[in-house]
């Protein structure tokens, strides 16, 4: 009788030695899963600042690139028109031409610049081709560092990572919590009882473990080694 | 009934340990899917924000280009009329034989006819068969013109709804996930009062706390399945 008390005393020591260390490794993971959603939340944010940037970055050069072809469409309009003056016999007109051609035209033709007298800035159908001013624009943004920031996908993408990570972490999260469980019970519970409840315990305790610690590895390799 | 509870003051107990089991994986489970379901909700959270982000982008590039596009077929519209009024109104003057002013008027319908010409081989709506019928005579199809030049933006305004959507889906779940956690949370409670007391409350709270543990797994069935 003294002697299975003994006993008890010392399964009591053990199992509060056990609740401790499990609840340990309980704050700890859900501290990690809790972590990987702040990860993936921050790569989030910092994803959608560059899609506005970006976006701010393409709207003012689709802007710009119209803006220059409405230039280079009223040039050449002008300067059509100055040719049909010019083209007549009457000198009055013909003057007049040569002044609009003198004052008007230089200033014009400056703003329509690089589109008015480029022929390659006209599709084949002769339109103007915006689309190619507004590539070199992005390209020239491109150019300028820390201009024009990443696009955001690459940091969606590892948001989904850490998300998945989180996914299967918690998985283990919980196994352990319910090993904290399991490991209460078997404290309250009688002897016989109680050394079976608390292997139930162990085992599941041991089996979120090894799963947490497999899910971090395995996720960290497909990061790169990134934490 | 009594006497047994006497001798065995364990009774029910098994069960009671069953059914604790039984409620830890449901609770873990449901967890699991709450957690899974919040994820999916902020996924789908992101991507409509960022779609929406793209419309705001795809309206500003509309909107230049249309601006461009009418602008154009605007002045190429005025010039048109511009030369056609001064080629008749040279006529009336040639009429009057005021053949000063009908060498002017002809000028100014070249002159006009030039900047038309040139402002039509620059526009789309006009030039272009799908909206302008390949001619200057008849008018641009507006609608055709609006429908290819907003259908991107469509596509993403679809796309956001789409997400917008997912994200109310999955984010609703999720809370009636928090909801069944909680009727499951009762469930232990039940549990943990009837490991405490005498055998036969024991039993009554096993049948209090199985009838929670129902609810709870048939709610969860109902989440699955919609």
């Amino acid at each position: 009788m003294e002697e299975t008390k003994t006993k008890g005393n010392r399964l009591d020591v053990w199992i509060a030695v056990l609740i401790a260390l499990v609840s340990l490794t309980t704050a700890l993971a859900t501290w990690r899963t809790s972590a990987l959603g702040s990860s993936a939340g921050d790569l989030i944010y910092q994803g959608f600042i560059d899609a506005v940037k970006a976006q701010s970055s393409a709207t003012e050069n689709w802007r710009n690139a119209y803006e220059q072809a409405a230039y280079t469409r009223d040039y050449l309009i002008t300067l059509d028109g100055i040719v049909a003056e010019e083209n007549s016999t009457d000198p009055a007109s013909q003057e007049h031409a040569a002044q609009l051609r003198a004052n008007l035209l230089p200033g014009m033709e400056t703003l329509a610049s690089p589109m008015a007298n480029d022929p390659s800035y006209f599709t084949p159908e002769g339109w103007l081709n915006v689309q190619k001013r507004f590539d070199e624009l992005q390209a020239e943004d491109a150019a300028v560092p820390g201009l024009v920031p990443p696009a955001p996908d690459a940091a969606f993408a590892l948001a989904d990572k850490y998300f998945s990570e989180q996914r299967w972490l918690v998985v283990g999260t919980i196994l352990i919590a319910v090993s904290l469980f399991w490991l209460g019970l078997s404290q309250l519970s009688h002897l016989r009882m109680r050394v079976l409840i608390l292997l139930l315990g162990v085992l599941v305790y041991v089996f979120g473990l090894v799963w947490s610690v497999g899910v971090e590895v395995y996720f960290i390799f497909l990061r790169g080694g990134v934490l | 009934m009594n006497q047994s509870a006497q001798t065995n003051p364990d009774r029910w107990k098994s069960l009671v340990l069953v059914l604790t089991l039984v409620n830890t994986v449901l609770m873990a489970s449901v967890s699991a899917l709450q957690v899974d379901a919040n994820i999916r909700a902020n996924q789908a959270n992101r991507d409509a924000q960022y779609y929406a982000v793209q419309i705001t982008g795809g309206l500003a590039y509309t909107g230049a280009r249309g601006d461009f596009d009418t602008n154009t077929y605007a002045i190429s519209v005025t010039n048109t009329l511009e030369s056609l009024v001064a080629g008749y109104t040279a006529l009336l003057r040639q009429e009057v034989n005021d053949t000063q002013g009908y060498d002017a008027l002809k000028l100014e319908e070249q002159i006009y006819q030039a900047r038309a010409d040139r402002a039509t081989s620059l526009s789309v709506l006009q030039t272009n068969p799908a909206y302008g019928h390949g001619t200057t005579q008849t008018a641009a199809d507006f609608t055709a013109y609006f429908d290819e030049l907003f259908a991107p933006t469509r596509e993403i305004l679809q796309k956001q709804n789409n997400a917008s959507d997912a994200y109310h889906h999955w984010n609703s779940k999720s809370d009636s996930y928090v909801a069944v956690l909680t009727v499951l949370a009762v469930a232990f409670f039940l549990l943990g009062v009837a490991q405490m007391t005498r055998p036969g409350l024991r039993l009554l709270f096993s049948i209090f706390a199985v009838v929670v543990l129902g609810i709870g797994s048939l709610w969860t069935l109902i989440l699955l399945v919609f």
